[in-house]
């Protein structure tokens, strides 16, 4: 097949950002290539989403050979029957660990935006102002009022249902209905207000709960909780269900799956990237692509590792890297810690349908002049619900008891579980390990990173503040829990080519272009210069909308000039 | 009761957690050790005795029982399947120790005795392991109380704890859960999974359209129990 080797524009990658830029770009009439490594799946194409749960093998866990192969995603919890197919087959694509790393990939069209959790949280500016005000990293070299435009705009387009609340540390958005909180977490939020005056509501996701008129190839949520499988009417925001349709639409985007870029190519005349390089994993040929603008959205560590492997005369040191802060300061959301209690109240009280969301409790800590033992902080994202048939296990019934038993809803189970700020830490890193490759030929990611000092305290308060508050409630059994983690399972990496004021110190400048090479842009996580609390995603696509009217005013003064 | 079952009880007891060590050893990050690869075999009689087990925990009532939706089929594939081979293992052990367990209290084969003794057998097996399990949640919630008064002498349980590890060996080398309650998982698992349990025993609605966060039970559908898939590993 004979394929353009010229374009506008190339986006690399098709996750969350990469579906973004490529509809940005066409929609403002650039001729897009968009590059993905893994196979197409088109809107729709998710094989157990209407599946029954009886039609799951294995009562749908994953198998022992499931569990071998994808050993990494096993760590998440998020491996069965229904979803398997979403996530890397570990021993295809593995990865060094010189401390344990957790990360979770999915290769496909789409990426991570069809398993994604869907929260979605504005930062303020208590967020973009912590590493100046800390003297910690580098300055974000942007504040709230520049990004709120680019928030309202990529809500407005996504669809995310919410509940205002006025709060300062966490800026109420452009909201669709929001779901509802069911009985008990009513009560820990009543507890919650009276007794700590702290915040608990309901989540903000990326749901449709009405219909969205510019998009109407995707239908409001029917409640099933099956998000992970991939949602056949579109209620959640996906590349697959949003952004790429609308880039489509526009007749402006070639889209090719199976395209691994391992190279970005540097013009040393131009000073510019002129293409990437590309191995095609069916033919295993490699190929050349060309573009005015290119940009990174291959998700955090893809980026950097082809940033690193694009070593020239002018960029030694990995492509971009005058700093030598290309793949430092990895950071996450530290999670897996906080409390669980039970209560035996409510008993003649349920819900009906399967909300695909919990309660939320912004952050609270080190806010209005308080000063713990660490900086920044921490949010909670928790629910109750009713324990079904595991709750018998270990109890009593046995014969003909259990099935009565089973019938009946059990009694409330309620959890509270921490997502907390991990700070930028130079020595937090991740380089290419020569000494491997992986069958393409390309040297692997090694990881060396871990929670440190602020981080451990902070896990202290996450584990006892919920305890303290499922106590205050009156809750029974009052649990805490801590797990061990490695850095990455909260799924939200970040940082390896942060954004900065100053060449020095950062990889990329306030309009997530490359210090030294301004036609890439890198606006996948990758371009944090702090990690906050809140779900990253939502900040990811409004940086790189605004990446994108940035790159193309740019070229339109250029062929102006 | 012999060393082994004593250690065994001991251990399972003292464990803490109950998720099998495959899967602990998962869930700390480590890389698993792939299995042999040998294909489990089943003789006749162990198959007879799951599915006899099997029907004991969830029997035919009004409604359907274990061996009426295909749980024996169920264990044997997730046996097959989904247990790692040191999992197969101690599954294979544990029935051997029941078969033992029956023949020193009975004097005969757990399938040659009466219908009523078999019950009666697996019953006493499953509430023993019950009220143990009841016992060590007591413990640990006394343990947890203690732990946060500062002045309570703690010392003595910490050096009883650290003999007993001692004595058992290594977090991997636990000896896994009663035969009885991986039974009672698998059964639990394969019936509740199934479209009988999960349409008659429990209610089930793919598509609920809707969402209402806080309703009396008798309106929230039928009341009862709604059916979930659950990624819930014991």
């Amino acid at each position: 097949m004979a394929q353009d080797t010229f374009y506008d524009a190339i986006v690399v990658g098709t996750g969350i950002t990469g579906g973004w830029a490529a509809k940005e770009l066409t929609e403002k009439g650039l001729k897009t290539l968009v590059l993905d490594r893994g196979r197409d799946v088109k809107h729709g194409d998710y094989p157990t989403a209407t599946k029954d749960l009886w039609e799951l093998p294995y009562g749908g866990r994953a198998t022992d050979e499931d569990l071998q192969r994808q050993a990494v995603t096993a760590r998440s919890g998020h491996l069965t029957q229904a979803s398997k197919h979403w996530f890397v087959d570990d021993t295809e694509h593995p990865y060094t660990e010189i401390q344990r790393f957790d990360w979770i990939r999915g290769y496909h069209v789409g990426g991570r935006s069809i398993m994604w959790g869907r929260h979605c949280y504005r930062w303020s500016d208590i967020d973009f102002g912590a590493n100046a005000q800390d003297g910690i990293g580098v300055d974000w070299p942007v504040r709230y009022a520049e990004i709120a435009p680019w928030y309202d705009y990529v809500e407005s387009f996504i669809g995310v249902s919410g509940r205002a609340e006025g709060l300062p540390q966490l800026p109420d958005g452009k909201f669709l209905p929001p779901m509802e909180l069911n009985c008990v977490e009513t009560h820990l939020q009543q507890t919650m207000a009276d007794k700590f005056q702290r915040k608990l509501t309901i989540g903000r996701v990326a749901h449709l709960t009405a219909p969205l008129a510019h998009s109407p190839q995707r239908g409001t949520c029917q409640y099933r909780n099956l998000c992970i499988r991939g949602c056949p009417y579109g209620a959640y925001f996906s590349s697959n269900s949003s952004t790429l349709p609308a880039a489509e639409a526009t007749g402006n985007m070639t889209l090719r799956p199976n395209s691994i870029v391992y190279e970005l190519i540097y013009d040393d005349k131009q000073r510019r990237a002129t293409g990437v390089r590309v191995i095609d994993t069916k033919t295993n040929e490699h190929l050349e692509f060309n573009a005015k603008v290119i940009f990174l959205c291959a998700s955090t560590f893809a980026s950097t590792h082809i940033m690193l492997n694009s070593v020239s005369p002018r960029f030694p040191n990995g492509f971009g890297n005058d700093s030598g802060e290309l793949g430092c300061n990895i950071m996450d959301n530290h999670l897996h810690v906080g409390a669980t209690a039970v209560e035996e109240g409510f008993q003649d009280r349920y819900y009906f349908g399967n909300r695909p969301n919990d309660a939320y409790v912004p952050r609270y800590r080190n806010l209005g002049g308080e000063k713990r033992d660490y900086v920044r902080g921490f949010g909670y994202q928790g629910n109750a619900s009713r324990l079904g048939w595991p709750r018998l296990l270990l109890d009593s019934p046995f014969g003909a008891a259990v099935k009565t038993e089973a019938a009946k809803p059990g009694p409330w189970y309620v959890k509270l579980d921490g997502f907390g700020e991990i700070l930028p830490n130079h020595a937090n890193r991740v380089t290419l390990d020569q000494t491997r490759k992986d069958k393409w030929g390309l040297p692997l990611l090694a990881f060396d990173a871990q929670l440190r000092e602020n981080e451990l305290k902070m896990r202290k308060d996450m584990a006892d503040d919920a305890a303290e508050m499922l106590e205050a409630a009156g809750f029974s059994d009052v649990r805490t829990f801590d797990r061990e983690i490695g850095v990455g399972l909260g799924i939200h990496e970040m940082g390896t080519a942060r954004m900065g004021k100053d060449p020095k110190t950062s990889v990329l400048n306030k309009w997530n272009q490359v210090h030294a090479c301004p036609n890439v842009y890198v606006t996948d996580g990758s371009f944090m210069a702090s990690s906050a609390c809140q779900n990253p995603s939502l900040t990811y696509m409004a940086f790189t909308a605004r990446a994108v009217d940035h790159a193309v005013a740019a070229l339109k003064k250029m062929s102006v000039e | 009761m012999n060393r082994r079952e004593l250690l065994q009880r001991v251990a399972w007891l003292m464990g803490g957690t109950v998720a099998t060590p495959a899967v602990l050893a998962v869930l700390n990050g480590c890389s698993r050790t792939p299995g042999t690869g040998a294909p489990l075999v089943l003789d006749e009689a162990q198959r007879a005795l799951i599915a006899e087990v099997a029907e004991i925990i969830i029997p035919r009532t009004d409604t359907p029982g274990a061996q009426d939706v295909g749980v024996p089929r169920f264990i044997a594939a997730m046996l097959q399947d989904a247990f790692s081979s040191e999992e197969q293992q101690s599954f294979i052990s544990g029935l051997q120790d029941f078969e033992m367990a029956a023949q020193r209290a009975h004097g005969k084969l757990f399938l040659q005795l009466s219908q009523s003794q078999r019950v009666a057998f697996a019953r006493k097996l499953h509430d023993d392991i019950v009220a143990e399990a009841k016992a060590r949640l007591k413990l640990q919630r006394g343990w947890r109380k203690l732990e946060g008064q500062s002045a309570v002498p703690v010392g003595e349980l910490r050096a009883v704890k650290k003999r007993l590890r001692a004595m058992l060996g290594s977090q991997a080398q636990r000896p896994a859960r009663p035969f009885i309650l991986t039974m009672k998982e698998l059964t639990l698992l394969g019936y509740f999974t199934s479209e009988v349990g999960a349409t008659q025993i429990l209610q089930y609605l793919p598509v609920p359209g809707r969402q209402q966060g806080c309703i009396p039970l008798r309106e929230a559908g039928n009341g009862k129990t709604w059916a979930l898939e659950t990624s819930y590993r014991f």
